[in-house]
């Protein structure tokens, strides 16, 4: 796991934001290699969705060729509602950069067959060739998505009931009135979280400290969902100072130091494309599979000098008679020596005359 | 295999105006509009996006720019030579001159107005009028801009606030109904059950005038406006009328008694707490009819009714010099100034809206918003088009016009029309003068 730590929530935003740029941007997604990217809401990425669309305004990036799968949506409230997802999303992001609607996957919570929704969504996702690069946030408690505490850690798409918490947390959003909050949501799974090739998370903020800390230096539980993290692959965290208050001083250390000398060393933090690793990979194949022979540089390895024996007293060997004349240049031939004859291709030779 | 759309689409009539800063009730919002030149109307953009996979056709950046809906004028007379009082021989040079003039206008950020004729014999009604009908059904914005209807100032109005409306033609209602009727054709007035719009959107007369005031719940019972004007109505009559209906003062403070303290007139009513006992009203705020601080006691008196309006005779944008009228009148054009010759009687202005918006802004502390407001959504209300025409609300008409709004150093303020669309097509556009109508 990858733990960069910057000093505020802006600048935590704003290397997320790079990094989703320059991932897109190596990546080179093409109509028929789309960079498959799956996103999240909330206040948290607010700020990394405007430093994209400031990206975007300015030509640095463009999400012409970007599939993009939101990780959840509320159940039974309104698409166009200003607290719905999707609003969230066009309002934010959507709206403002070129990515293509027909490439937009949201969950509907207004679907007739909400299960029918989710598995339809698990098959798109798989469709889509997977997804390259999950960007989350996470709640306070730790869940990753809708992934309430509890959640198993294998989950996929489904319906979720909202824990009492959550509805707590939300009901700002819906003029702090409890009965108007959405009590259910369509979420993807933890284990979809975990499929994605890359998992990106922003945690900013005191109040997600003890989240943080639970999920990096506890072991996996499916109390603090994120935890799961610890078993993927290529997994990056990106926090702020205030939410490393529970870490331990060793930690923040340890993952500040491995920044600094991979900087020092000249790479970053950069996941490289799946073709380059899988050429690499090849490239070890074929060394591991071709015969193995010693090599030849190591002094010590060469065959050994043949050892010492008796000179032989060379034998006499008479020189020719014209080679003790002295050597005068022949007069008059000069310009006449034999040159090289030019090397021609058959072809030329052969008379091309035209056909009368 | 995974596969994203190929940018190849086909075209859907959309627009997204961007990067401009919207004038929605009384705050400048920075957002996008997205509109279409199907409907001529302003879409629902992320119902379109999601539900439909719209991508704009085309993408404009305002740069900053004021994007504010289309202007509506209730009172003007003609302008750029076309007068709509004076009938040719042939009438068909009538309706030419009318095209002609619609396609002019638009130009000028006036997306929809009220063609107005001031005092007549009735044959110039009934020549007229039905050519002065709601333009808008057929919804082409080649057409320019759009009539929602005439308004009829006079004839029955007060002879001595006449104004330069010939007193020859003024007339009294002792027949109730029946003598507009009479003057203006029962054709171009609805019936009460039709659903239809009449040609006629609303008249202007003096509620004191022998037959009149019985005459304002008919009128306003067949969806037509009444608007008090040229009038010597005391307060109390212009209570009595609004109680019977009438919903609009005709150019405030010009043609009627002025406040005096223990006599506050016409414009007394404005000082009434309920609300609905407050009529709109119209103000030229041309620089000539009204000094500027008249301007502003009216506006801070009752901002919600408060509607710009340029009273414009067909002398605007042509000329300065001396120039015939109907009913053998003659004015003389100095500027913005026309007179009627021999007198210093205002015939009308010679201003653009756009020149009133710029000078009412210049003169108060209206913030932008509240500015454009006095003529797109409170005209709008006025004729019972809230939520059609003067606002950026999504499925309202898609009658734009892009601002430029400067400052300068000296404080000095100048609104001024970059951009007009109308029902969703770019008509007129200040960066290229040989593009538009």
């Amino acid at each position: 796991m990858r733990l960069i730590i910057r000093d505020d929530k802006a600048t935590a935003s704003q290397y997320i934001a790079d990094y989703i740029i320059s991932r897109i941007k190596s990546f080179a997604p093409t109509p028929e290699k789309p960079f498959v990217l799956g996103l999240p809401t909330g206040s948290s990425p607010e700020g990394i969705y405007k430093n994209l669309v400031a990206a975007h305004k300015n030509g640095d990036t463009s999400f012409k060729n970007v599939v993009t799968f939101n990780m959840d949506e509320y159940v039974g409230i309104a698409r166009e509602h200003p607290e719905s997802y999707h609003s969230f999303m066009y309002k934010h992001f959507f709206s403002h950069v070129d990515v293509d609607p027909a490439n937009i996957n949201i969950l509907n919570g207004n679907a007739p067959d909400l299960e029918e929704e989710c598995i339809a969504y698990e098959e798109k996702i798989k469709r889509a060739g997977g997804i390259e690069l999950f960007l989350g946030g996470i709640g306070p408690d730790g869940h990753i998505a809708f992934n309430e505490p509890g959640s198993s850690l294998r989950s996929r798409t489904r319906v979720k009931t909202l824990a009492y918490d959550t509805i707590i947390a939300n009901s700002r959003f819906f003029g702090n009135d409890l009965n108007k909050v959405p009590k259910m949501a369509l979420t993807v799974g933890v284990q979809t979280v975990m499929d994605a090739r890359e998992v990106l998370i922003i945690i900013t903020g005191a109040h997600k400290a003890l989240a943080l800390q639970k999920c990096i230096e506890g072991g996996i539980s499916h109390m603090w969902t994120l935890s799961a993290l610890q078993m993927h692959p290529h997994a990056m965290i990106v926090v702020d100072e205030d939410a490393t208050l529970e870490l331990q001083v060793k930690t923040v250390k340890y993952f500040k130091s491995i920044e600094q000398v991979a900087n020092s060393q000249g790479f970053g933090q950069a996941l490289e494309s799946p073709e380059l690793v899988l050429k690499k990979r090849d490239s070890v194949l074929e060394k591991l599979d071709s015969p193995k022979s010693p090599t030849a540089s190591k002094a010590f390895l060469a065959p050994p000098k043949p050892s010492l024996v008796r000179q032989i007293t060379p034998e006499l060997v008479p020189d020719s008679m014209h080679e003790r004349t002295p050597d005068t240049p022949t007069m008059g031939l000069d310009g006449l020596e034999a040159k090289d004859v030019p090397i021609q291709a058959m072809h030329e030779r052969v008379n091309t005359a035209p056909a009368a | 295999m995974p596969t994203a759309l190929s940018p190849e689409r086909p075209r859907t009539g959309v627009t997204r105006l961007t990067g401009g800063r919207l004038v929605k009730g009384d705050r400048l919002v920075e957002e996008d509009l997205w509109i279409s030149s199907v409907t001529g109307r302003i879409l629902r953009s992320q119902e379109v996006f999601y539900e439909h996979f719209v991508i704009p056709d085309e993408t404009i950046d305002l740069k900053n720019k004021i994007l504010c809906p289309g202007f509506i004028d209730v009172q003007f007379n003609g302008a750029f030579g076309f007068d709509f009082s004076t009938v040719p021989e042939d009438l068909t040079d009538y309706q030419k001159g009318l095209k002609r003039f619609n396609r002019h206008l638009v130009r000028t950020g006036v997306t929809s107005y009220l063609p107005t004729l001031p005092s007549q014999n009735a044959d110039v009604y009934h020549k007229v009028l039905r050519y002065l009908a709601p333009s808008g059904g057929s919804r082409n914005a080649l057409e320019g801009s759009e009539s929602l209807g005439a308004h009829c100032e006079g004839p029955f109005i007060s002879p001595t606030k006449n104004g330069i409306h010939s007193l020859e033609v003024l007339q009294e209602a002792p027949n109730g109904f029946a003598d507009l009727e009479t003057c203006y054709g029962a054709g171009n007035l609805n019936h009460p059950a039709e659903e239809s719009r009449s040609p006629v959107t609303m008249i202007t007369a003096a509620p004191e005038i022998h037959g009149i005031s019985t005459c304002i719940p008919e009128v306003t019972k067949r969806g037509i406006r009444f608007a008090i004007g040229h009038t010597e109505a005391s307060y109390e009559e212009a209570s009595e009328a609004i109680h019977l209906g009438a919903t609009m003062i005709t150019h405030l403070f010009n043609a009627m008694r002025p406040l005096h303290h223990r006599n506050p007139g016409i414009f007394g009513v404005l000082g009434k707490a309920e609300g609905r006992e407050r009529p709109y009203f119209g103000v030229i705020s041309d620089g000539i009819h009204l000094h500027p601080t008249t301007v502003k006691i009216a506006w801070n008196a009752h901002p919600e009714g408060f509607i710009l309006v340029t009273d414009a005779q067909y002398t605007a944008g042509l000329p300065d010099g001396v120039y015939p009228w109907t009913n053998n009148d003659r004015w003389v054009k100095k500027g913005h100034l026309l007179t009627r010759e021999g007198s210093d009687t205002i015939a009308g202005s010679s201003a653009t809206l756009i020149e009133c918006v710029s000078n009412f802004w210049a003169w108060s502390h209206a913030s932008i918003p509240e500015v454009i407001r006095a003529v797109t959504a409170t005209p709008a209300e006025m004729l019972g088009l809230k939520g059609v025409k003067g606002t950026l609300d999504a499925d309202a008409d898609a009658d734009l016009v892009v601002l430029d709004a400067v400052e300068d150093a000296e404080g000095n303020r100048t609104l001024k029309v970059e951009q007009v669309w109308k029902f969703g097509m770019l008509v007129s556009d200040a960066a290229d003068e040989s593009f538009g109508l």
